[in-house]
């Protein structure tokens, strides 16, 4: 459902050729490609700045399209095509028309449904913890610091939230204070094992 | 005098009321949504960026001199280094390139150098930003990103003098401990021309307002070139490098520098000959009343700040009619070369409603505040008329 109505605002956006948008194709548009583009600005954008940078810009196409390429030059892990999604979200939601106030970039994925029963439907996950170190160091390194000693977010190795899993993933999931929601960009095995890997630190 | 009071009971009220609507509100966005989407205010401080962590001080707060150390407006690329680097057992300050004798210097040697102190505006090349027309990427920076402190330390022609500079030399290269989490992101290393390095006013600070230098604002060491913008004030300083060149890489290459001549708005990005920001310009602000407030009908003090670069302010006006006519204010205060000067205005406010009050200054080389700034692609060195928007009650 998402994805077909993602692909006809892609093909409108196409016969539209370069001509401008109008409010509603524009609204299309954002809510087409919110889930994956929020998903990336969080995943691969705020490993060196958190999302409000982004929300504050306000710039035609062209001027994303080269902040989106510098940053991938910088190193950000973004694909091509991954880079193409977010120059159009980008220039979409944040054009130098676009009102002052927006509501905050991750609202939508806040606003999953909360959880009230195991992660899985099928039985319990077992986190893997060698897995777990790698996808931590991709994800939330940049904010927990190395060996999740800690940094600009709080120490986790050793953190009491560790034995009450419905409140750590309550967290990781939909996010609590400046921590943005990861439940779109992480899967449920993803913070399993996160979670295992955290418990030997 | 029983109108004052009352007024300040009210404002009193109006304070509590409006924290504690506030706490209301934060409490019932806790935790999903814990900011809107523009500005956080955290306590003293306006918020642009949480992470690196880049915030403004509220304008209101330039009724002082001297801006405190906790609001003081704080911006860097990378947030401040780890605490083992700048560790005072471990921290280092090495001075390298074309010299005769390299130095290694902990804080201790460095503080046998002559003390000086000096009160020096320091303001971010890219405060005002937001301002610009047609917007411009970077951190929206709006009207605080902009101080005044007492810094000492040393001078650096001291330093570079131990060192011995060698004839080729032309550029001092400066490198601090911070660090991109990501390493191809490239470091931000500046350099200032070496005229700029050996004036007697160039310092390397390690006090700030008389305190120890904060971590957030370049612990243990900063560069201070009173009348530069700040991309040239570097923080957490460890390397000085003396060279033929200027500095390479983005930061002082592609980054921090502006068009020579104006161009058009949104052109002129590749091939333009642009040059680095290095001197502050002319500029002025409205410290009080703060925009949206509301004012008596009787005389309401209006004051604020101005300053320039390598000259003096001569006047500030302001004006109530959108710049038709222009009248003087009082300055007051201090006068030091490099700190912003204070100013006063008794204003009678003729009507009841709303009023907008802007301010310009002039400065000792005939420079006049302008209404808006040149449009140049980053938004560096706003400038234009400063402007307060008020209520007068009936």
């Amino acid at each position: 459902m998402m994805f077909s109505r993602m692909l006809i605002s892609v093909i409108v956006l196409g016969v539209a050729g370069g001509a401008a948008m109008t409010g509603a194709q524009e609204e299309d548009v954002v809510a087409a490609l919110a889930p994956r583009a929020e998903t990336l600005i969080l995943a691969r954008c705020s490993v060196c700045h958190t999302p409000d940078l982004v929300a504050q810009q306000r710039l035609p196409k062209d001027r994303w399209e080269a902040t989106v390429q510098k940053m991938r030059h910088w190193g950000a892990e973004i694909t091509e095509e991954e880079a193409g999604l977010l120059v159009r979200f980008l220039s979409a939601r944040y054009h130098p028309g676009a009102p002052d106030q927006l509501p905050p970039l991750d609202s939508e994925l806040r606003k999953a449904e909360p959880l009230t029963q195991e992660p899985a439907a099928e039985g319990p996950l077992v986190g893997v913890a060698v897995r777990g170190a790698g996808i931590f160091e991709h994800n939330c390194q940049a904010c927990h610091g190395t060996g999740a000693t800690g940094g600009f977010g709080p120490k986790l190795a050793k953190n009491p939230i560790l034995k009450h899993e419905d409140l750590f993933w309550e967290t990781v999931l939909h996010g609590r204070g400046p921590m943005p929601a990861w439940g779109a960009a992480l899967s449920h095995q993803d913070i399993a094992d996160i979670h295992a890997w955290l418990l030997t630190k | 005098m029983s109108d004052s009071g009352a007024l300040s009971r009210r404002t009193c009220f109006q304070r509590i009321a409006f924290l504690l609507g506030g706490l209301a509100l934060w409490r019932r966005v806790q935790p999903a949504q814990a900011e809107p989407a523009g500005v956080v205010e955290t306590g003293p401080q306006t918020v642009r960026v949480m992470r690196p962590y880049d915030a403004e001080t509220p304008v209101r707060e330039f009724a002082s001199y001297l801006t405190p150390n906790h609001r003081f407006f704080v911006r860097s690329h990378f947030g401040p280094p780890e605490a083992a680097l700048i560790a005072e057992a471990d921290w280092r300050l090495r001075v390298g390139g074309l010299i005769e004798h390299p130095l290694e210097l902990t804080l201790k040697d460095l503080k046998q150098f002559e003390r000086i102190t000096i009160t020096a505006v320091v303001q971010c090349s890219g405060n005002g930003r937001a301002f610009h027309r047609p917007k411009v990427p970077g951190v929206q920076w709006e009207r605080g990103a902009v101080g005044n402190a007492q810094w000492t330390g040393v001078r650096l022609r001291d330093l570079l003098a131990k060192a011995g500079v060698r004839p080729a030399a032309k550029h001092v290269q400066l490198q601090g401990a911070d660090r991109p989490v990501v390493t191809s992101v490239p470091l931000f290393t500046r350099s200032i021309p070496l005229e700029k390095a050996v004036h007697p006013d160039t310092i390397l600070a390690y006090e700030m307002n008389g305190r120890p230098l904060p971590l957030l604002h370049g612990a243990p060491l900063r560069v201070i070139t009173p009348g530069w913008m700040a991309d040239s004030c570097i923080k957490w300083l460890t390397d000085i490098t003396v060279q033929a060149d200027e500095a390479k890489g983005y930061y002082m290459q592609t980054a921090y520098r502006v068009p020579v001549t104006a161009i058009q708005p949104n052109s002129g990005l590749p091939g333009t000959s642009m040059v680095p920001v290095e001197a502050m310009v002319l500029k002025s602000l409205i410290a009080s009343p703060g925009n949206g407030d509301e004012v008596g009908r009787g005389p309401v003090t209006v004051q604020g700040v101005a300053w320039s670069g390598e000259s003096a302010i001569t006047t500030v006006e302001l004006s109530f009619d959108e710049g038709r006519t222009w009248e003087q204010a009082r300055l007051v205060g201090e006068d030091e070369p490099y700190a912003w000067r204070q100013w006063q205005f008794l204003w009678k406010p003729k009507a009841a409603g709303s009023a907008s009050i802007l301010c310009r200054a002039t400065d000792s080389a005939g420079q006049v505040q302008p209404q808006t700034t040149a449009w140049n692609p980053s938004g560096f060195l706003w400038n234009g008329w400063d402007r307060v928007t008020v209520t007068v009650q009936a």
